[in-house]
């Protein structure tokens, strides 16, 4: 159990200027609403994590960035490593090697069985031979068991939600979307695990999970603190729910959709 | 810092190739488990005081590089002159077929499956699910003597971890490539490494995790180095250094199992110490000169 981490996660936030915090969220909301109305007519755009890391970043920090998408071992390990943690918080399985090995079973049987379940992962999956899925397993193993052993799970008041995204429809374009990904969320704080290296982008990659909390919440009540943590070196990074965060969140969609955020760019 | 220090054990390697005096699984494994009573509590300002030496000659290197030079990331093959994969991939390799790689898929494939039905065709089902069609392209368009002999290192390899590797228990929570990196003045300078099995679940201010490192045929002593370094890179991370270390030498069966000791630790990290402070030449030159 990695202590520091709990404490990030079950430390208390700090209390937040009302005035202050409703007057940002207004910011953003007419920035994005700027930025669809901009962008009518384009195609659909998703602002995610790594849009705003793409934005941010040089092809020397980030290598390997422009490539297309292709499910590896390792693009497909938070998939299964998060569904693998689930079941080991359900008390479903008892080691994430079993918990690995469930998920993938589920794959084959899904598809199998022709179950709208199965996705584009499971079927991959379930292509793999034998040796192809225990590598894959081998490397979901890994990521869940390092996620699995660095929590006190015990210690929640409340079971967490585990590798949900959360997603923000723009009221006015339904071509923009932004996502908040976070693999563990408690009542008070955003787990998100990260990998690669240490990089300038990551508040804003951070601060978008905020943004979005923050837009999806009706009534009072606050966003939570959002944790990024690096398993390789068990280095931590937070953002607090203030309003700089949602200005940063704000100005990190804008860069990714191409539009200004100088300043933003540059502080990266 | 009270580390238990029971029998270090390094069988002697056989003459020639015949695996004839190769360890077992079994041996490795009660080996391992050892005096489960007995596990270390060390002082916790350890892993404080390694990195503030190594903070220290960290920054000197900044200091000399340039505030503004890319990070400086750093693995056993620059620091320790290691070659085998048990550091993990190092961006500055060259690009020659290493069968090390194979051997380490295979590994892993063995850890959490239990079985090796084909190493070659195992290995390159393992490298196609890596997404390295690169490697796979490689092997597959050797020629059939090539191809041969390939496959038959690998099966001596496989032959070998079958008999080698213990069958971890669940319970036991196997993970392989555990990757580490540690940055050093800021993130300008990165240490990194990776743990090729880690067993054991981590506890705060107790060493209570086993490191198992295969080598596939450099020299012993450089691998048992890397595993000491993995070993300093985990105490910075966590606190607290694996309890054990196993090195497994897939080429000729033998095996090595000896506890992490304090001086294992100040050893590398004065071994660091020692290469950042040498010719700045070395460390690679700043952008701007």
């Amino acid at each position: 159990m990695d202590s520091r981490l709990m404490d990030a996660l079950v430390e208390p936030v700090p209390a937040v200027d009302a005035v202050a915090w409703r007057f940002a969220l207004e910011g953003a909301k007419t920035k994005l609403a700027g930025l669809a109305v901009r962008r009518a007519g384009a195609t659909r755009f998703r602002i995610t994590d790594h849009e705003v890391r793409t934005a941010l970043t040089t092809e020397s920090d980030d290598p390997g960035r422009g490539e297309p998408f292709a499910w590896t071992a390792r693009t497909a390990r938070r998939s299964i490593g998060v569904a693998a943690v689930r079941l080991l918080a359900g008390r479903a399985a008892r080691s994430p090697l079993e918990a690995v090995r469930a998920r993938l079973a589920e794959s084959s049987r899904w598809v199998g069985e022709g179950s709208s379940s199965a996705t584009q992962l499971d079927r991959w999956v379930d292509g793999l031979t034998p040796a192809g899925r225990a590598a894959v397993g081998a490397e979901a193993v890994t990521w869940a068991t390092r996620l699995w052993c660095a929590l006190d799970w015990s210690s929640f008041s409340s079971p967490p939600e585990i590798g949900r995204d959360h997603w923000w429809d723009s009221p006015h374009s339904a071509l923009l979307a932004l996502r908040g990904r976070a693999d563990v969320r408690t009542d008070h704080a955003h787990l998100v695990v990260l990998s690669g290296p240490r990089r300038g982008s990551v508040r804003a990659e951070l601060a978008l999970v905020t943004l979005v909390e923050s837009l999806r919440l009706r009534g009072d009540g606050g966003p939570g603190r959002v944790v990024g943590w690096w398993p390789d070196s068990g280095h931590l990074v937070w953002v607090e729910p203030e309003p700089a965060a949602l200005t940063l969140g704000a100005e990190a969609v804008e860069l990714a959709l191409g539009g200004a955020g100088a300043s933003l760019r540059s502080a990266a | 810092m009270v580390l238990v220090a029971p029998r270090p054990l390094l069988r002697p390697a056989p003459p020639g190739d015949a695996p004839a005096d190769a360890g077992t699984g079994a041996e490795v494994l009660a080996l391992l488990r050892g005096d489960a009573a007995a596990r270390p509590r060390f002082d916790p300002g350890l892993a404080g005081g390694l990195r503030a030496w190594l903070e220290d000659a960290a920054y000197d290197v900044v200091a000399t590089r340039g505030e503004h030079a890319p990070p400086l990331f750093l693995g056993p093959r620059q620091l320790l002159g290691s070659h085998d994969e048990l550091s993990g991939h190092d961006p500055g390799a060259d690009d020659r077929l290493d069968p090390s790689r194979l051997v380490h898929t295979l590994l892993r494939q063995l850890v959490h499956t239990g079985e090796i039905h084909d190493p070659l065709g195992d290995a390159l089902d393992a490298l196609r699910a890596a997404g390295n069609e690169h490697d796979v392209r490689r092997i597959e368009s050797l020629g059939p003597a090539a191809r041969t002999a390939l496959a038959e290192t690998l099966a001596r390899h496989a032959r070998n971890l079958t008999a080698l590797v213990p069958r971890f228990a669940p319970g036991w929570m196997p993970r392989t490539n555990d990757r580490v990196a540690i940055p050093l003045a800021g993130g300008r300078i990165v240490l990194h490494g990776m743990f090729d099995l880690v067993v054991g679940l981590p506890r705060p201010r107790t060493a209570s995790l086993c490191a198992l490192g295969l080598s596939t045929g450099g020299p012993w002593a450089v691998a048992r180095r890397t595993l000491h370094y993995l070993s300093l890179l985990e105490t910075l991370r966590s606190g607290t250094p694996p309890f054990r270390l196993a090195l497994l030498e897939s080429v000729s069966g033998r095996y090595g199992v000896e506890d992490v000791r304090e001086e294992h630790l100040r050893a590398i990290a004065s071994h660091l110490t020692a290469w950042l402070a040498q010719d700045p030449a070395a460390h690679g030159s700043p952008p701007h000169g």
